[in-house]
């Protein structure tokens, strides 16, 4: 044997042996973890105000997923947490093998200990984790009443409710107030006001009122759940970044900002601009880009995969430890896992694949020009597609271009 | 030895090569020199916006730049198709707007020089450029200069293209002219418009532009920057007059914005952008450095007071190419006296902006409509 040939063998044993010694050291640490680690998720700052998720004691970038999974000819009513056919265990699969690894879910269902059956299995079967929202009675007919304190003591009992009833789920990473709830302080959707408000007259006060009495909902909430939950997080669902000059004022004890935000290609200057407004760890709890071109008239997978493949891109260079990026951002749930047929117009028209367009975004460059600028087609967001033939008994579910472009982008990362 | 130097004279081979036919054979390539000059390339055939309003004499022959002729162009701002601008691409074949293949390869050229006057003084020219044409064969690059506001003798301009990729030219030339700008019209002339290869001209680098920087002082002042191009929601019920002369804050003019209830495109809301150049959303790599800004100020009164304006913006414009950042106030209820406002700029990134400011209000708040005035936008 050769002094060279003799050198490799050495090497090969040595690591051999270090391999070893690294899998015991793995297990004795994770033996070691104990309850008091497990399932625990928090914040870490690190070095220049990085921030860092840890779930379970490592470091964790959100690789998430919006997932509501109503099927073809169900609405928004429909209750999928006690759908007999488990839609959630061909999505997780599918999921995992794209590289999912959370999903967001907006408000889970009236039946509690069916949404903890799902948390449950997409975690244990897939080591999917649930990012849990509230919608805070934003929906609620009439508008909701954020200036009436009985009507923030009911929303808030049932927040509390949901996590009392989910924080022990190991599932569960983190919980997420409100989704744009802030975009109805300049009375755009859902407006709401109270005679307090409407008193002042001027708009730029009401708005500015009504998003103080918002903000200290919210924080109100966020500290109940600390006491309550001590091991997760509380994110806020923020639209773009409108009031958050106020939110740093009235809603310091939110842990994580998430952001709703559509802005095309990029995210723009998101990441070093919330250093001087609400300097909190960033994660974006809705983005992406429609798969139907309103010009062409046809489905378009280059045109959302090109979207998305931007948009996460700039995610993951703001993760904590990258140089090139703010170190702010805990990664990002795109919307939205699967198309949804319910949504440009209910009844009978669920069950049909519509291509109207429901509203405008010019960051979507690519098909602005479709008549009236009406380019976003809101049942087209599935980074799968449905369709009516079925499988497992479930709508079959066809991954986009999408799919594959950002799983490829996620195993190149060293994240 | 010798391997290393045919390896060397390969290299400089491709190397002289790729510097492109026109630059190896150090020659102008010429877009006009006179009428029916064997040496014209492209042909002025893409006519924009209101057509109806141009007029061209392609050999006219009163005292042009050099040659016995120069190209004439009379510019009526009638406003015949609604647009309030019109404009004039020289194309190769005439009339590709990118959807069959044509132009020319000028890599190795690197500006494009031309000269230009006009009848009295004083036009403004939106923007010459070369390229921009989109299509299924796109140019491979678009430059632009402009505002130019012309002199009535002849000056020459160049539009530097260092470091651009010239590969693929089929609007070899343009030019854009809006109404607001010139409201009784214009008439200008071109001539001896030429690409050349100059060895000592260096890509142009954005400089931040200095403070205070205008958008609007007073009307067709080359002081101004950005056009308000981008019109948004209800465009049709909006009317923009930038030469109003009643009550201005200072100076003899100022703009007077007229929204009509009517919601003709169905919208219920309208807007405009002040853009760079005119009509970018994000397509084009231009816009200011005003990195050095603190602040966006402007002076606004309604014409009866009461008009609300749902915000004032500056950036925000996402595209291909986005704006760096975004700023804005609002809800702003308006009063009938002139009143200052301002956008804090602290913090935020102002180095790349091509919406240098926009307003949008609809019918919600405004139900009869509103007239307002702007004057003195500026950075500072």
């Amino acid at each position: 044997m050769s002094h060279f040939c003799r050198t490799q063998t050495i090497g090969l044993r040595m690591r051999r042996f270090l391999g070893i010694v690294l899998l015991v050291g793995i297990f004795v640490a994770t033996a070691g973890m104990g309850p008091a680690l497990r399932g625990k998720v928090y914040i870490k700052t690190l070095e220049g105000r990085h921030y860092q998720l840890i779930a379970d004691g490592r470091p964790y970038v959100v690789k998430g997923v919006c997932y509501n999974p109503v099927p073809i000819g169900q609405t928004h009513d429909y209750d999928f947490w006690n759908d007999p056919k488990e839609p959630w265990l061909l999505d997780g699969a599918l999921m995992q093998k794209m590289g999912v690894n959370t999903v967001r879910f907006y408000q889970p269902g009236d039946d509690l200990e069916a949404t903890k059956r799902v948390v449950r299995a997409l975690y244990e079967k897939f080591g999917i984790r649930t990012m849990m929202g509230h919608w805070l009675g934003f929906w609620n007919y009439p508008a909701p009443f954020y200036d009436d304190p009985a009507f923030r003591q009911k929303v808030k009992d049932d927040v509390l409710a949901m996590v009392k009833a989910l924080k022990d789920e190991e599932g569960i990473l983190f919980w997420c107030l409100g989704n744009e709830n802030n975009l109805s302080f300049g009375g755009n959707i859902n407006p709401w006001s109270s005679e307090r408000i409407d008193r002042m007259e001027d708009p730029r006060r009401c708005l500015l009122a009504r998003a103080e009495v918002y903000y200290a909902f919210v924080n109100d909430i966020a500290k109940a759940i600390h006491k309550v939950d001590p091991d997760h997080p509380v994110a806020m669902g923020n639209g773009e970044t409108v009031c958050l000059d106020v939110a740093r004022e009235h809603a310091p004890d939110v842990d994580i900002l998430g952001v709703i935000m559509y802005r095309g290609k990029t995210f723009g200057n998101i990441f070093a601009s919330l250093r001087s407004t609400y300097d909190k760890p960033l994660v974006f709890v809705e983005f992406g880009a429609d798969a139907y071109n309103a010009v062409t008239q046809e489905e378009d997978e280059d045109m959302q995969a090109f979207f998305l493949k931007s948009q996460w891109s700039e995610i993951l260079a703001n993760v904590a430890g990258k140089t090139e990026g703010e170190g702010n951002c805990l990664g990002g749930a795109a919307f939205e896992w699967t198309d949804e047929w319910w949504k440009h117009d209910e009844g009978a028209a669920a069950l049909r694949h519509d291509t109207a367009s429901n509203w405008s975004n010019s960051a979507y460059y690519m098909d602005i020009k479709a008549e009236r600028n009406m380019n976003m087609n809101e049942e087209w967001f599935g980074i799968v597609r449905l369709s009516e033939e079925k499988e497992s008994g479930v709508d079959k579910r066809t991954p986009r271009k999408a799919y594959y472009e950002i799983r490829e982008l996620w195993k190149g990362e060293s994240i | 030895m010798r391997k290393v130097l045919s390896i060397l004279l390969l290299a400089a081979l491709v190397a002289f090569c790729r510097q492109g036919l026109y630059a190896a054979e150090g020659k102008a390539f010429c877009v006009y020199t006179d009428n029916r000059s064997p040496d014209n390339h492209y042909i002025p055939s893409g006519w924009m916006g209101d057509t109806g309003d141009i007029s061209m004499d392609d050999k006219y022959m009163g005292e042009p730049h050099a040659g016995s002729t120069c190209i004439k162009f009379v510019y009526t701002a009638r406003r015949s198709g609604g647009q309030g601008w019109a404009g004039v691409y020289w194309q190769n074949p005439a009339n590709n707007w990118g959807s069959k293949k044509g132009g020319f390869d000028l890599t190795g050229l690197n500006k494009l020089t031309f000269w230009a006057r006009g009848e009295k003084g004083g036009e403004i020219i939106d923007k010459f450029c070369v390229g921009g044409i989109k299509g299924t064969y796109p140019d491979t690059t678009e430059v632009s200069i402009g505002p130019l506001e012309l002199t009535s003798t002849w000056q020459q301009y160049t539009i530097n293209l260092a470091g651009k990729d010239l590969s693929y030219i089929v609007g070899g030339f343009c030019w854009v002219a809006n109404a607001d700008y010139n409201l009784e019209g214009l008439t200008f002339y071109l001539d001896d418009v030429r690409f050349d290869a100059d060895a000592t001209l260096k890509p142009e680098a954005k400089k931040a532009a200095a403070m205070p920087f205008y958008i609007y002082a007073d009307k067709g002042g080359m002081v101004n920057h950005f056009i308000p191009a981008g019109w948004m929601g209800d465009y049709n019920d909006l009317k923009i007059n930038l030469g109003s002369d009643e009550n201005p804050y200072f100076g003899e003019t100022c703009i007077r914005i007229a929204y009509s209830n009517e919601a003709t495109n169905g919208a219920r809301w309208a807007g405009i952008y002040w853009q760079n150049p005119a009509n970018n959303w994000g397509s084009i790599d231009a816009g200011y450095d005003l990195s050095q800004a603190k602040k966006l100020t402007f002076w606004a009164h309604g014409e009866k007071g009461g008009e609300r304006i749902e915000e004032f913006k500056v950036g925000g414009i996402m595209g291909d190419f986005s704006d760096s950042d975004t700023a804005a106030i609002g809800p702003v209820v308006l009063e009938k006296d002139w009143k200052k406002y301002e956008i804090d700029l602290s913090g935020k990134d102002m180095s790349f902006i091509i919406g240098g400011f926009c307003f949008s209000t609809n019918l919600d708040v405004n139900p009869d409509g509103a007239t307002f005035y702007l004057d003195e936008v500026r950075y500072e």
